[in-house]
Order: C-alpha cells, then sequence, then structure tokens
C-alpha cells in the first residue's frame, strides 16, 4: 500500500516538475521537487525508504531529462539515504534546520553532478556553481522549507505520522 | 519542533545498506549494461507516466490559450496593421521566388541533377521541459511507438529546434540547438562556408570553426549542411549577430540569434531520418564476402 502511494506521488511530481515549474523557474533555474520530496521522505521514512523513494524518482525524473539515468538514480538514492541517516541523529526538525539541510545537501549534489558532466568550454566548474549549483540549492531550500512548514503547522501531520509508525 | 524518525527498525537500516552497497557496486562495475537495462524497463513506466503529463500539459495549455485569446488583448490592432504590411510585402517577395524556384527547376534539369529526396516528417506536441536544471531540452508526446528515435532531428517550419536524445514508448527528449552539448553542422548560405553550430550558456548558438579567409558577416543566415546529423541541407538555424575573429586563432567564431524562440514552441516535426547509402553502395562497390 505504503508503495502505491509513493508511486503515485512520483507520478503526481512529474508533470508538476516538468510542466509547471518552468513558469516559477529564476535564470532558467527551477527548483528539483523531486530532490526535497526524497529529503523529506529519508527524514521522516528512514533509511531504506529514502533510498527506495530516491532511486525510483532519479530513475523516472531521468526519463524526461537528458541526464544520465545511472547518475540521476544514484545521486538521488544516495540523498534519500543519507537523509535517514541524518533523520535517526536529528530529534527536533524544526524548518530552519531543514532549510539549512536541504541547502548543503542540495550544493552537494549540485557539485557532484557538475563534477561527472563533461562541461565543455563554455560551461566551466565556475559557471556550473554561480549559474546552476547555488542558485538550485537555494530554491530548494526555500520550497522544501516553506513545504514543511506549510504542511506542519496547517495539518495535524505529526500526529498522522506517529499513528502510521506505530 | 517536531519530532522525526526514531523508529527505523535496523534489519530495515542493514537491509537499505546492504541495498545502497549492491546498487553502488553495480553501477560501478556494470553501467552500460544496467543502464541499458533500466532504459528498457523505463520505455512502458514513461508509457504510463506520459497520460498525467499529457493531462496536465493540456491543463496548462488551456489556461495559457485562455490567457492569450481573452485577457492580453492590448495593441492587437496595431499588431493587425503590421502583420498586414508585412503580409503585403512576403506576398511580393513570394512572387519574386516563385519565378526564381521555376529557374533553378529549369537549370536544375538542364544538368540533371537529381532532386533531394524530402524526408517524412511526424508531428509532434511539445508537453513539458527538461526535469533538472543541467539540459535544455523539450518532451514531446510521441515516442518509440510512434517511430521515433534518438537522433532524430526536430524542426519547425521556423528552423531547426534540436535532436532526440532520449525515448520512451510515448515521450521523447529534445536536446535543443541552444544547449551547449549539441552540435549541429550548418553552413553560411551567402559564402558556403561550414561550421558546426553548438548552443551557448545564454540561450543563443554559435557557430565555430568559421575557414580565417571567409568574409561572413553580421546578417548572414545559417543553414544546416546535410553533412551530419538528422537533419536535410538548407534548414534555417540562425542569423549572425556578431563575428569574433581572435588573433593567432586558426578559425574565426559567429554568434548567432536562433530563427526558432524554442521557449516558445509548441508543435514540431520530427524527421524520420531517410535512407543515407553508405560510401560503397554509392558508387556501386562489390560487396564484401564474409569469411567463412
Amino acid at each position: 500500500m505504503k508503495a502505491l502511494w509513493y508511486a503515485i506521488l512520483i507520478a503526481c511530481l512529474v508533470p508538476i516538475q516538468s510542466v509547471l515549474l518552468p513558469h516559477v523557474s529564476v535564470w532558467a533555474v527551477k527548483p528539483d521537487i523531486g530532490f526535497i520530496v526524497v529529503c523529506l521522505v529519508g527524514l521522516l521514512g528512514g533509511e531504506l525508504e529514502g533510498l527506495l523513494v530516491g532511486l525510483a524518482m532519479g530513475w523516472v525524473m531521468s526519463l524526461f531529462s537528458a541526464e544520465d539515468l545511472i547518475f540521476s538514480m544514484v545521486t538521488k538514492g544516495g540523498v534519500g539515504y543519507v537523509a535517514g541517516l541524518v533523520g535517526r541523529q536529528v530529534v527536533y526538525l524544526t524548518p530552519v534546520v531543514l532549510v539549512m539541510g536541504l541547502l548543503v545537501t542540495s550544493c552537494l549534489a549540485g557539485l557532484l553532478t557538475a563534477f561527472s558532466l563533461t562541461l565543455n568550454e563554455a560551461q566551466d566548474l565556475w559557471w556550473a556553481i554561480r549559474a546552476v549549483v547555488l542558485p538550485q540549492a537555494l530554491f530548494d531550500a526555500v520550497v522544501g522549507g516553506t513545504l514543511y512548514w506549510m504542511v506542519w503547522s496547517r495539518l495535524n501531520i505529526e500526529r498522522w505520522v506517529s499513528d502510521y509508525r506505530a | 519542533m517536531r519530532m522525526v524518525n526514531l523508529r527505523a527498525s535496523y534489519n530495515a537500516r542493514r537491509l537499505a545498506l546492504a541495498l545502497a552497497v549492491i546498487l553502488v557496486l553495480g553501477f560501478l562495475l556494470l553501467p552500460s549494461q544496467l543502464q541499458g537495462v533500466f532504459q528498457q524497463l523505463g520505455s512502458p513506466v514513461g508509457w504510463v507516466l506520459s497520460w498525467p503529463l499529457r493531462a496536465m500539459a493540456s491543463v496548462h495549455d488551456g489556461i495559457a490559450d485562455l490567457w492569450t485569446g481573452f485577457v492580453v488583448l492590448q495593441g492587437v490592432e496595431e499588431e493587425n496593421k503590421l502583420l498586414r504590411k508585412e503580409l503585403e510585402h512576403l506576398k511580393g517577395q513570394n512572387s519574386q521566388l516563385r519565378e526564381a524556384a521555376v529557374a533553378t527547376e529549369r537549370l536544375t534539369a538542364l544538368l540533371e541533377f537529381k532532386a533531394q529526396a524530402l524526408p517524412s516528417m511526424i508531428a509532434a506536441q511539445v508537453i513539458g521541459r527538461d526535469t533538472g536544471n543541467w539540459y535544455r531540452t523539450i518532451i514531446l508526446n510521441k515516442g518509440e511507438s510512434d517511430g521515433l528515435q534518438s537522433d532524430m532531428g526536430v524542426i519547425t517550419s521556423a528552423g531547426v529546434v534540436g535532436r532526440i536524445v532520449k525515448t520512451t514508448a510515448a515521450t521523447s527528449v529534445v536536446l535543443l540547438a541552444t544547449d551547449p552539448n549539441n552540435a549541429i553542422a550548418g553552413l553560411i548560405q551567402r559564402t558556403r562556408d561550414e561550421g558546426i553550430v553548438e548552443g551557448t550558456t545564454q540561450g543563443l548558438a554559435r557557430l565555430k570553426y568559421i575557414p580565417l579567409l571567409s568574409n561572413a558577416r553580421t546578417g548572414d543566415r545559417v543553414v544546416t549542411s546535410g553533412l551530419v546529423g538528422g537533419f536535410p541541407r538548407g534548414l534555417a538555424i540562425g542569423t549572425i549577430t556578431k563575428i569574433d575573429k581572435a588573433e593567432e586563432a586558426l578559425f574565426q567564431s559567429a554568434e548567432l540569434t536562433p530563427e526558432v524562440d524554442v521557449n516558445r514552441v509548441e508543435e514540431v516535426l520530427v524527421i524520420q531520418s531517410p535512407y543515407a547509402p553508405n560510401e560503397g553502395e554509392r558508387l556501386d562497390a562489390p560487396s564484401v564476402k564474409p569469411k567463412s
């Protein structure tokens, strides 16, 4: 049942990422909603869920992008796994901690991608950091923080999560 | 303040770690095989996911049509006048071109040139953009089941859009001509100098490797040369806006404004690769028998 919900979530995120988010892009950079969701799933569901959802999300998102399939899977799967590990260490998760975590993780994932890509002479590492990595990390952090704050402050998700785990 | 993830079981953690190690090892040791497997598996998954994508795209298009049809009507009268003027001008130009075409046909027949076979094309709709930020791509609503494959050229009536880099059963990903990772063989229409057109980080294009002695200038049109890739000769790519001639460089390069506004493209045509004979077949060379 849980797997079905995650499959539906991923199926809904693909059109959001590909059709709606390009309209909110700034300097041709848009937030990676898949990355944010994988972080949240890892934090709340643990390493295994984070890893599996990350792998599936990376795979599906790469089908609608020119990005390398394996790299996308490994990056998102790794992010989900690390989020699960971090989630076990952090007892209280505030929106500020989440925003900082998303900022750092997105920066690291972006840098890893920049290093892995065979950038041509027009796209050096400095360009990648300035034009893609940092703006995307900021975007991810703001969108992730806002999502977390909205959902957790407006809805009684905490009890739902506790009941779900019990 | 929220409490997080304190109930993850020890077994789940061990399983996650083992799975992560196995996958990383698999991806490191068998990258191309695993890539092939996941790409194959992705084809039906892409077909399933194309439905929500199409639904969202049609809702998005409906809203966009409503907006452009009813809300953004300011300046339409002025635009209409300008368009009528342009139409008159184009009518005059059209009759001149018809004359030129008739003359070319006559001369071609005299010289016994073979007519260039027009490739077959498939119309497709743009239903989305790249899910990441590293590439400039568009997603089409047609895929492998419609006969589309990687490396096929994509155009509009205005000119070149890009080429297909990835397909699923029902969708295709097109790398735009303005992406720095794309390269299309082009030539300057006036001077017939050839070069390679690449995208730039600013979303424009650049014609590279123009010979130093070329007298290319601003305003020259660049078209496909038809030598490599999925494009026939003569499709518009862009217009030169700036020539760069660095000292001691072996070649010149030119900045282009693409003919197609790739940010607004909605419908495209995919060129199905025409049959291209190899060098031996063209020269009627005898086929080599396989060694027994």
